[in-house]
C-alpha cells in the first residue's frame, strides 16, 4: 500500500520523467556523435583517420570477416529492439491520462462504484462554493487501485489564501471523504491566485 | 515547454520505431534475397556516398554541426520542462497543495503596488526567491527598501508556504540619481 502523501504527490501533474529522460538521452547521443565526427575530421585522432572515408573499407572488411549470422542477426535484432522501444515510447507519449472510477465496495456479489465524472462534478460544486473561489476544475487521476483527485482552483483577486487553504480541507475534501466513507482521499490542489478580469486603464 | 517536450518525444519515438523497423526489414530482405535488395530504401546509394566521403570533408562537418545543434535543442527543451510550482503546506495528510510562481508573483506585485510612494513594481517569484523591482518618484532606495522588504516578508509569512523564499528588493528612484 502506497502512502497517501506519495499518491497525492504523483497526482500533482502528469509525470514527464520518461519523456524527458528519453529526450535528454537522444540529445546527448546527437551531441556525442557530432563531437566524435568533428574530432575525427579535425585530425585529432590522426591525420590518417581524418582522410579515410566514413564508411571505411577496413571496417567493411572486418564486418565481412565475421560469420554472416552474427553481423546480420545482430543488425536484425538491434532493429527489432529499436522498433519495440520506439513503439512503447510512442504509446506512452500518446496515452491520455486515466480518469479512474472510485470503487467503494467490491465484495462478492455487489459492487459500488462512483464514476470519475460524478466524483469530479460533486467536488467541483463544493469547491466553487468556497468564498473566494471563482472557478474550479476537478478530475480523478491515478489508477483504480490508487485513485486521487486533482483540483485546480482560481481565486478571486484579494481573497484570503490562508482562509481558502483551510476551508478546502475542512469543507470540500472532508465532505467528499464523508460522503464516500473513506478515511483518506489523496488529493493534489493547485491554486491560481488573483486571476480576476483584466482591467484596462484608458 | 512541457507540451513541446511531449510533442518532441512523440516525434522521436516515431522516428526510432520507424528506423528500427526499416533496419530489421532491409537486413532481413538482403539476407534472404541478395539480388532483390534494396526493398524500400536506396541504401546501396547511401553506402557508395559514405564510402566516398572523408571524415574531414565539409559536407560531413556541416551535417555534424547540424546534428549537434539539434541535440542541444533537445537537451535545452528537456531541461526546461521541469515543474516550477511553489509548494504550500499540506492542510491534511495526503493533500498536496501548490501554486504557480506567476500567481505568487501577482500576489506580491499587488501588495507592493498598494504601498505608499510606490509608482510601479515588477515581481518574479519562485519557490526559493522572490525578486521585487519597485519604482518610486517620492522616496529614495535607502528609505523604501527596508520598508518593502519587511512588508513583503510579512505577506509571505501569511501565505502557508512550505519554505519561505528569500526576498530581494530593488528600488528605482530618481531621487537616487541626484
Amino acid at each position: 500500500m502506497t502512502k497517501p502523501s506519495t499518491i497525492s504527490a504523483k497526482a500533482l501533474a502528469r509525470s514527464y520523467r520518461t519523456e524527458r529522460t528519453l529526450t535528454t538521452v537522444t540529445g546527448l547521443l546527437a551531441v556525442a556523435i557530432a563531437a566524435v565526427v568533428l574530432v575525427a575530421g579535425a585530425g585529432w585522432l590522426g591525420e590518417f583517420r581524418a582522410r579515410r572515408p566514413v564508411l571505411d573499407p577496413l571496417v567493411l572488411d572486418w564486418l565481412g570477416g565475421l560469420p554472416p549470422w552474427l553481423a546480420r542477426g545482430g543488425a536484425i535484432a538491434a532493429g527489432v529492439l529499436l522498433a519495440v522501444l520506439g513503439l512503447w515510447w510512442l504509446a506512452r507519449s500518446l496515452r491520455p491520462e486515466r480518469r479512474p472510477d472510485l470503487e467503494l465496495d467490491h465484495t462478492d456479489g455487489r459492487t459500488l462504484t462512483v464514476t470519475a465524472s460524478a466524483l469530479a462534478g460533486a467536488v467541483r460544486a463544493d469547491a466553487e462554493g468556497v468564498a473566494g473561489v471563482v472557478k474550479a476544475r476537478v478530475r480523478s487521476v491515478g489508477d483504480a487501485a490508487e485513485p486521487a483527485l486533482r483540483l485546480r482552483l482560481w481565486l478571486r483577486e484579494g481573497s484570503d489564501l490562508r482562509q481558502v487553504w483551510h476551508e478546502l480541507d475542512t469543507r470540500v475534501l472532508a465532505r467528499a471523504r464523508d460522503t464516500l466513507g473513506v478515511a483518506v482521499l489523496p488529493a493534489a490542489v493547485r491554486f491560481e491566485l488573483g486571476s480576476a478580469q483584466r482591467r484596462r486603464v484608458r | 515547454m512541457r507540451v513541446f517536450v511531449r510533442l518532441l518525444s512523440t516525434v522521436l519515438a516515431l522516428a526510432l520505431a520507424a528506423a528500427g523497423a526499416l533496419l530489421a526489414l532491409e537486413v532481413a530482405w538482403h539476407w534472404w534475397r541478395p539480388a532483390g535488395a534494396p526493398l524500400l530504401l536506396p541504401w546501396p546509394g547511401w553506402r557508395d556516398t559514405l564510402g566516398g566521403l572523408a571524415w574531414d570533408s565539409p559536407p560531413l562537418r556541416v551535417a555534424a554541426i547540424v546534428t549537434g545543434g539539434a541535440g542541444l535543442v533537445l537537451l535545452l527543451a528537456a531541461g526546461a520542462a521541469r515543474r516550477r510550482e511553489v509548494p504550500l503546506r499540506e492542510p491534511a495528510a495526503g493533500v498536496r497543495v501548490t501554486t504557480s510562481p506567476r500567481a505568487l508573483a501577482r500576489l506580491v506585485g499587488q501588495h507592493v503596488r498598494a504601498q505608499d510612494n510606490v509608482t510601479g513594481a515588477t515581481v518574479t517569484a519562485g519557490s526559493r526567491k522572490v525578486r521585487v523591482r519597485a519604482t518610486s518618484t517620492l522616496e529614495a532606495e535607502q528609505q523604501l527598501r527596508p520598508r518593502l522588504t519587511e512588508s513583503v516578508t510579512a505577506l509571505l509569512d501569511d501565505v502557508p508556504l512550505v519554505r519561505r523564499p528569500t526576498v530581494s528588493v530593488v528600488v528605482d528612484s530618481p531621487k537616487d540619481r541626484r
